[in-house]
């Protein structure tokens, strides 16, 4: 009679062990005979994890702290597309990545980076979508259903027979999630997917992760700078730094180690509870509401807390304009950008559109706005138009003193070898000043930090358009925050700060809450070509569902939009 | 705004074609353009791919190949009659000039011009059709069993075009926007740095192509032979349409009447020492053959 076997352990998704990397400069560099004793720049050193069939794992860490690369290694890209030594092993859902090369990995493994634009190859989405398998072999009826079927999942059965250069940020996402997705992958790893996507976008696409994760069984390992984001989502939390893992647990535990080992990585939900101090930190809003309700906290509207005319709105944030768009009364010298009835048409395909529809807005100076509202609401169009990148097709504007404008791509201004070269005389001097970058004038822009690029290109941006160490009226940025973890946040607030307070009116697109709820006194709303919501930060980022802060998600209070403003409201409301 | 060369899929049967059966259709024309030299060929090849394209909903790019042809065209007749003294029938005498030495405007030289340039602009005005309507993915695809290499630069070009294309325009931009206390952006940096960016998106896009399996070696089902499995009954490896057919009878047809035509005398035409323009009943008739097959990528029910 033959035994009762146990079935076979399915091989972990992911497996590496004692893996370090070094890219090919750091690797030239090492070996070098002069170079002795010199601490060359490891990209992973001696990572070892594990990630079982069916995790959700986040992978959590500063900007150049290795998640990237460790990326590339667990899909083959690295060392085989970018050489470089490696030392260790990897292993996808049984299958030794180092041997083998990505294409061989592919059935297991789906990449999806950080910028959609460039890892799309095909021209129709139906042809992006169906490449592996064709590549791979498998015959069309099988091809057309697998497309059929991921389609369906990731919701883009419409976006089929479109041609990829008429889709949106968002729309190129998820093609290249499908695509990434379509040959039934083990594993799935994706770059700071929602770095450019709207909260609604972004929201979207990582609980269709965690659908996919619960009903497909797919192993998810997620690089991202927003925990606020996606911590409710996740099983596990791998954080890194220089290249090593440093914390290796569950959500909950990870908000603990982050308190004390590294305060850039704490969400804004945790650093309300360690203010108050309640315990344990929540990972969500779904939990920390939960939390409270437990401690017999009431919050806000929902739950029958405080009526909202009892909430003050806490900091320093102005009250609301009194008029839409237009703010009176207000006692600011002058308004540096307004514009009217301001309509502009561009072509979207085939067809010309209205971007702008009939906008109405006044910037004063010293004033920091934000400019929210979802992908394709006009927000980049508005700006570009301020600084006389587009033409509008009916309305006015005004720009006193100038605009300097910072586009979402710094890299783009920077163009000579050397910082002195892009700003030469004194008023680059002047401009270089401004930004804190006087001491680089020798530098070659391309060894400059991302942040300090982009403060260049503010720089150059700014070069003659100042009066003396007068600002212009307006500096405008648009999505300065794509790609930056929280402390490089924080040092672009300081410089906002510092930009305002010299006179300018600060204008800046960005679809990070948190980060306009840390400069922004005003908030201008846009949907769809309108202005649909405008006045202060309080007021805007806590009245709403996707744009409002975690903070006032779970609070729920008029005003409440930051952890310091929870915890006054808090200590107000539950005194001890 | 996108070119309006740009493929847009549509359901007309030359989108849904495969690309083997359009480029039959399609080059069947143009090897009739390049065959022939009597205008009224010619003429009605043009219309046959100018039909074509309007039949298939790509008229605004057979409207810019018509201006772009005729520009051209017009260019070709005029260094034509500069440079060739040949013909009897000379219009103007114009003397001597440097370079050319004795310019003699004649009738057969025009003639001849008009035809090469004739030539020229029904020739774009397919490249149009074809660049409009027939996917470009497929057709890289169907060259990866056949020349792999070459198709994987094909695919890397057609994408980092558009690419570079946008990331041109945001340049252009960034340097309008540029305080005028920084150094201008100048052509030669803007060219370095486009140059250098490409360099960076091609090694993006290169990465995906190996991550989508591009590196892979063909499956052996790709071969040639087994494209032609579906007819003994075999499973074909690539989708087919039901207009397939149609575009490929309509090609063979077209390269058969040619053949033919050239046979019976269809292409009588001389510029020189005087024009002859053979209009006979084989001409005519092949004229109108040809002028019909443009009517191939019409739905049935239109």
């Amino acid at each position: 009679m033959p035994e009762l076997s146990t079935p076979p352990r399915a091989a972990p998704a992911l497996a590496i062990e004692r893996l370090s990397y070094f890219y090919p400069s750091a690797a030239r560099i090492r070996h070098s005979p002069h170079q002795e004793g010199v601490n060359v720049g490891c990209a992973l050193r001696d990572v070892s994890l594990t990630l079982a069939p069916g995790e959700f794992a986040l992978l959590a860490g500063r900007s150049a702290c290795g998640k990237t690369t460790l990326l590339r290694a667990a899909c083959g890209l690295v060392p085989h597309f970018h050489g470089g030594e490696i030392e260790g092993s990897v292993h996808v859902a049984g299958i030794d990545a180092i041997a083998s090369g990505p294409g061989e990995l592919a059935a297991a493994v789906g990449y999806v980076a950080q910028d959609p634009e460039t890892q799309i190859v095909s021209t129709t989405v139906a042809a992006e979508i169906e490449l592996p398998l064709e590549m791979r072999g498998d015959p069309p009826a099988s091809r057309a259903r697998a497309v059929e079927e991921v389609a369906l999942a990731l919701a883009i059965p419409h976006l089929l027979g479109r041609t990829v250069d008429t889709l949106s940020g968002g729309e190129l996402q998820r093609v290249a999630l499908a695509a990434a997705l379509v040959t039934r992958p083990k594993l799935v790893l994706l770059d700071e997917p929602t770095s450019q996507l709207d909260p609604v976008a972004g929201d979207e696409l990582i609980w269709l992760l965690r659908r996919l994760n619960e009903e497909w069984g797919v192993t998810i390992l997620l690089a991202e700078h927003r925990l606020e984001r996606c911590l409710a989502a996740a099983d596990r939390v791998i954080a890194m730094d220089s290249g090593s893992v440093s914390f290796d647990g569950s959500p909950r535990d990870f908000l603990a180690w982050a308190q004390q080992a590294d305060i850039a990585l704490e969400t804004p939900a945790a650093r309300l509870f360690s203010l108050v101090g309640i315990e344990p930190l929540p990972v969500g809003v779904r939990d920390a509401r939960s939390i409270l309700r437990d401690k017999g906290v009431a919050q806000g509207r929902r739950d029958g807390g405080p009526p909202a005319e009892t909430c003050e709105p806490v900091g320093s944030a102005p009250p609301p304009s009194a008029e839409r768009g237009f703010r009176t009364g207000d006692p600011r010298p002058s308004a540096p950008a307004e514009v009217r009835n301001l309509w502009v048409e561009l072509y979207q395909g085939d067809e010309p559109h209205d971007v702008l529809k009939g906008i109405d807005l006044k910037i004063d100076r010293s004033e920091r706005v934000a400019l929210m509202g979802r992908n394709g609401a006009g927000k980049s169009t508005l700006l570009r138009t301020l600084a006389g990148l587009i033409e509008p097709v009916r309305g006015k504007q005004e720009v006193s003193g100038g605009i300097a404008l910072l586009t979402q791509n710094p890299s783009d201004y920077l163009v000579r070898e050397r910082v002195g070269d892009e700003l030469p005389g004194d008023e680059g001097l002047a401009a270089l000043r401004i930004v804190g970058l006087e001491y680089k004038v020798d530098s070659d822009p391309r060894d400059l930090s991302g942040g300090e690029r982009q403060r260049l290109a503010l720089a150059i941006a700014l070069a003659g358009r100042m009066d003396g160490d007068e600002m212009p009226g307006l500096v405008a940025l648009d999505e300065p925050t794509r790609g930056m973890d929280r402390a490089r946040r924080q040092d672009l607030v300081e410089l906002i700060e510092g930009l305002a307070g010299r006179g300018a009116g600060v204008v800046v697109a960005t679809h990070d809450v948190e980060f306009a709820s840390a400069f922004a006194e005003r908030v201008a709303l846009m949907g769809d070509g309108v202005v649909i919501a405008d006045g202060s930060a309080a007021e805007i980022l806590s009245g709403g569902w996707y744009f409002a802060t975690e903070v006032a998600r779970i609070l729920d209070l008029p005003g409440v939009i930051t952890p310091e403003q929870g915890a006054i409201s808090l200590d107000r409301e539950h005194p001890g | 705004m996108r070119s309006p060369f740009a493929y847009t899929p549509r359901p007309g049967p030359l989108q849904v074609a495969s690309p083997g059966a359009a480029v039959t259709y399609l080059g069947a024309l143009v090897a009739v353009a390049f065959l022939y030299s009597n205008p009224l060929v010619l003429a009605a090849v043009g219309v046959a791919a100018t039909l074509a394209g309007c039949t298939a909903g790509a008229g605004s790019a057979v409207r810019i190949a018509l201006r772009m042809g005729l520009t051209l065209a017009l260019l070709i007749v005029v260094v034509n009659v500069l440079v060739v003294d040949r013909g009897e029938t000379v219009l103007l005498r114009l003397g001597q000039a440097p370079l050319l030495g004795r310019v003699d405007i004649t009738a057969e030289a025009m003639a001849e011009g008009a035809i090469l340039g004739l030539r020229a602009g029904v020739a774009m005005i397919a490249f149009a059709v074809y660049s409009a309507c027939v996917d470009p993915d497929r057709v890289l695809r169907g060259l990866r069993p056949v020349a792999g290499r070459s198709a994987l630069t094909a695919a890397l070009i057609s994408r980092l075009v558009p690419v570079a294309v946008a990331d041109a325009t945001r340049l252009r931009d960034a340097g309008k926007l540029r305080g005028p206390a920084a150094a201008p952006l100048g052509r030669a940096a803007l060219l370095r740095r486009l140059m250098a960016g490409s360099l960076d998106r091609a090694v993006d896009v290169a990465a995906t192509l190996e991550l989508r399996g591009y590196a892979l070696e063909p499956p052996r089902r790709h071969s040639l032979v087994a494209a032609f499995s579906p007819l003994w009954g075999g499973q074909p490896f690539t989708k087919r349409s039901r207009y397939d057919r149609r575009f490929y009878c309509v090609g063979v047809v077209v390269l058969i009447a040619a053949i033919a035509g050239l046979a019976l005398g269809a292409d009588s035409f001389h510029a020189y020492p005087t024009i002859e323009v053979g209009l006979g009943p084989a001409t005519v008739a092949f004229s109108a053959l040809i002028v019909l097959s443009g009517f191939a990528p019409r739905r049935r029910d239109a």
